[in-house]
């Protein structure tokens, strides 16, 4: 990923993979590993690290194909620091109508918290999948969520802002 | 008073190991509750409810201080839980033990608490 004009990054990680579920708790590690020293307080990268885990998680459930990407970028700006996660993945006709579904959803709530509890009472009854992992970055890692679609390629990117941590 | 049927379950990675206090069941989760723990999890909630009503129990306290992560399916198997105990004739109280060094735990069992405030209840241990 690129860092914009006016900004320093501080990490940048492009990463093409064959994406398994064992690969997701190193993964996250590498992303705390990376980030941590350049984060202000635990709860910013407890936030960072819930919405590479989601994002992870997804690509290993729902990608065909044996190619997906993981991409992080942290980076310095005028009020402290940006974070940028992007996934790309290709995903099956039934699943990319189910995620533009949830995520068209997403962008159209005008309370990201209100929306997931919406969607965690709609969920109580039924024991099939979760379909709360997405809703759950904006919620409770606080970065916005947004996507967009190349054929059968799902791109989402997760992106928001973080303190620093103030150098001695 | 009956003697409690839950074990241990999990391996290295991910653990629930139940113990019992009179009307109390106190569930120790360790490890990390991602994709490999979701069978686990989805199932022993269902166990424990079961034990839980057969038993007469007055809470169950799930102790996540050791707990480093839970995704969102492991979540939702909390949801489907507290929304039986919701729905059952005979409910039993809900206590989420956290650890405040594990920040997500806080913002992920507010979210549990709004499903059903007047059964959940989150508890800081220092």
């Amino acid at each position: 990923m690129t860092p914009s004009d006016d900004a320093r990054a501080l990490v940048s990680l492009s990463l093409s993979f064959q994406p398994l579920a064992n690969q997701i708790g190193p993964l996250r590690a590498l992303v705390s590993d990376l980030c941590k020293p350049h984060l202000g307080d635990a709860d910013g990268l407890s936030r960072l690290l819930l919405a590479a885990h989601e994002l992870l998680e997804n690509i290993v459930k729902y990608s065909t194909g044996d190619a997906a990407e993981f991409h992080l970028l942290l980076e310095t700006e005028a009020s402290g620091l940006r974070v940028r996660l992007r996934t790309k993945n290709r995903a099956a006709p039934e699943r990319m109508a189910d995620a533009r579904w949830r995520l068209d959803a997403l962008a159209a709530a005008r309370d990201p918290i209100a929306h997931y509890d919406e969607l965690i009472r709609d969920s109580a009854g039924r024991r099939d999948v979760s379909g709360l992992g997405l809703a759950r970055i904006p919620a409770e890692s606080e970065l916005s969520l947004r996507y967009t679609t190349e054929q059968d390629w799902l791109i989402l990117t997760a992106e928001g802002s973080a303190s620093e941590r103030m150098r001695g | 008073m009956s003697a409690l049927t839950l074990t241990s379950v999990g391996g290295e990675s991910f653990r629930v190991t139940p113990t019992r206090i009179d009307f109390n069941l106190r569930l120790v989760f360790t490890g990390s509750g991602d994709m490999n723990a979701t069978a686990v999890v989805n199932d022993y909630l269902k166990l424990v409810h079961d034990e839980a009503q057969r038993l007469g129990l007055a809470q169950v306290s799930c102790d996540f201080t050791q707990l480093t992560f839970m995704n969102s399916s492991c979540f939702k198997s909390f949801v489907v839980w507290i929304d039986t105990v919701k729905k059952s004739e005979v409910r039993y109280q809900i206590a989420f033990l956290t650890n405040p060094n594990l920040p997500w735990q806080r913002r992920s069992l507010e979210a549990l608490r709004r499903l059903a405030a007047n059964l959940v209840t989150i508890e800081t241990i220092a």
